[in-house]
């Protein structure tokens, strides 16, 4: 069978998409700007779980609120750990998404969707579920795409990678310093 | 959790082959061939696999399309009993077997081939009393758009999935995550190799190093 398209690209991408994520949320206050040019609240939700480069199980984990913001979680970063997956808040006008991405593929677990139709006929759950999975799908894939524009262009190195220091290094001094 | 209610998990596949004409009593007489069944026999041992409804996973026959197809979302779901008997209490009940052998026979320790005998008519009535594990994975088919939700995250949900996918409809369900979709840009994965690593730690992109 085959292993779709994720083969053809570098193996830390997934890594450094929710690194890059993460640091955004952070940076931007959680304001985004999609492709379609409306408005994208994200921000880390409650779980965070980090591993060792070249290692498959997490072994930092951090729960609880807002565990981006914590020491621990940039201290695990500046020593060379990546994360393997992070649960997101992300809000497009009323809807609310909870959503963990996690994993080389950037697997979609535990979506919390913003249904309007709890009850009733089976059709009418199904058309609001699907619509607004559908919309997570592609709130995603926008997302992917904005960091992969970044990624691939020099601003990477020149631009937001001593960002993202600044960003680590910031929580780290304040953290040394009480 | 699923495709009706709770928080969603799974892969997303994209669908890659055309709609056979006037598809629906197609699909309902593949649905029903690879429907899930019984084993026939009681104390069948390993995995049953087939296809049930959403809605009940006893309910197997997909004839009345009203059940399963919504508009252009066909709703179904994988099913998959699997019956095995505990090892530890297998090993426990052939012991006291053994014993009560050596015992009636006078012998100090039961042939290879006695001891076979006593395990194998003691896995078939452990069989018998046994229920089988139960697993259900939903799936959600835009045939419109040609991709589909599948509630697993799991390799081997997911591998007999796609095998019975394809047997199925003969058509071929392909993993396409945000990810794939970014992949398949035209020279973005190229342009992403060449961009290197990044570490943070103070020492600039490692061109080449992996992660």
């Amino acid at each position: 069978m085959s292993e779709g398209a994720t083969e053809l690209l570098p193996a830390h991408v997934s890594a450094d998409f929710y690194l890059w994520l993460w640091f955004r949320s952070e940076s931007l206050g959680g304001h985004f700007s999609i492709e379609d040019g409306s408005a994208l609240e994200v921000y880390v939700d409650d779980r965070l779980a980090l591993r060792d480069a070249g290692e498959e199980r997490p072994t930092t984990l951090l729960t609880g609120d807002s565990p981006g913001t914590t020491p621990e979680a940039r201290a695990a970063v500046l020593g060379g750990k990546v994360p393997k997956e992070i649960r997101f808040l992300m809000r497009r006008e009323d809807r609310e998404y909870h959503v963990t991405l996690r994993g080389e593929r950037v697997g979609i677990a535990g979506a919390k969707l913003p249904t309007q139709v709890k009850t009733g006929e089976v059709a009418e759950i199904l058309y609001d579920r699907m619509f607004v999975y559908e919309e997570l799908h592609w709130l995603v894939s926008c997302l992917l795409r904005q960091f992969a524009a970044e990624r691939a262009s020099e601003s990477w190195r020149a631009t937001v990678v001593p960002q993202m220091r600044a960003w680590l290094g910031a929580l780290d001094a304040g953290a040394s310093g009480g | 959790m699923g495709i009706l209610k709770g928080p969603l998990s799974g892969r997303r596949y994209r669908i890659v082959g055309d709609l056979p004409e006037g598809f629906t009593d197609e699909f309902i007489a593949s649905l029903n061939t690879n429907q899930h069944r019984e084993p026939q026999s009681p104390t069948h041992k390993g995995q049953s696999m087939g296809w049930c409804q959403v809605h009940n996973l006893l309910d197997v026959d997909f004839s009345d399309v009203n059940q399963w197809l919504y508009n252009h979302y066909a709703l179904f779901a994988l099913r998959v009993d699997t019956k095995t008997v505990p090892a530890k209490l297998l090993r426990a009940h052939l012991e006291k077997r053994q014993q009560a052998w050596c015992q009636a026979n006078n012998r100090p320790k039961a042939p290879a081939a006695v001891r076979e005998e006593l395990r194998e008519a003691l896995e078939q009535e452990m069989l018998l009393k046994t229920l089988p594990r139960v697993q259900t994975m939903e799936v959600c088919w835009n045939m419109n758009d040609r991709w589909l939700f599948f509630t697993s995250d799991g390799e081997l949900p997911n591998e007999n999935f796609q095998k019975l996918f394809l047997r199925t409809f003969g058509l071929r369900a392909i993993p396409w995550s945000p990810l794939d979709e970014l992949a398949a840009t035209d020279g973005l994965p190229e342009a992403l190799v060449s961009a290197g690593t990044t570490d943070l730690r103070g020492q600039g992109d490692l061109r080449g190093a992996g992660r």
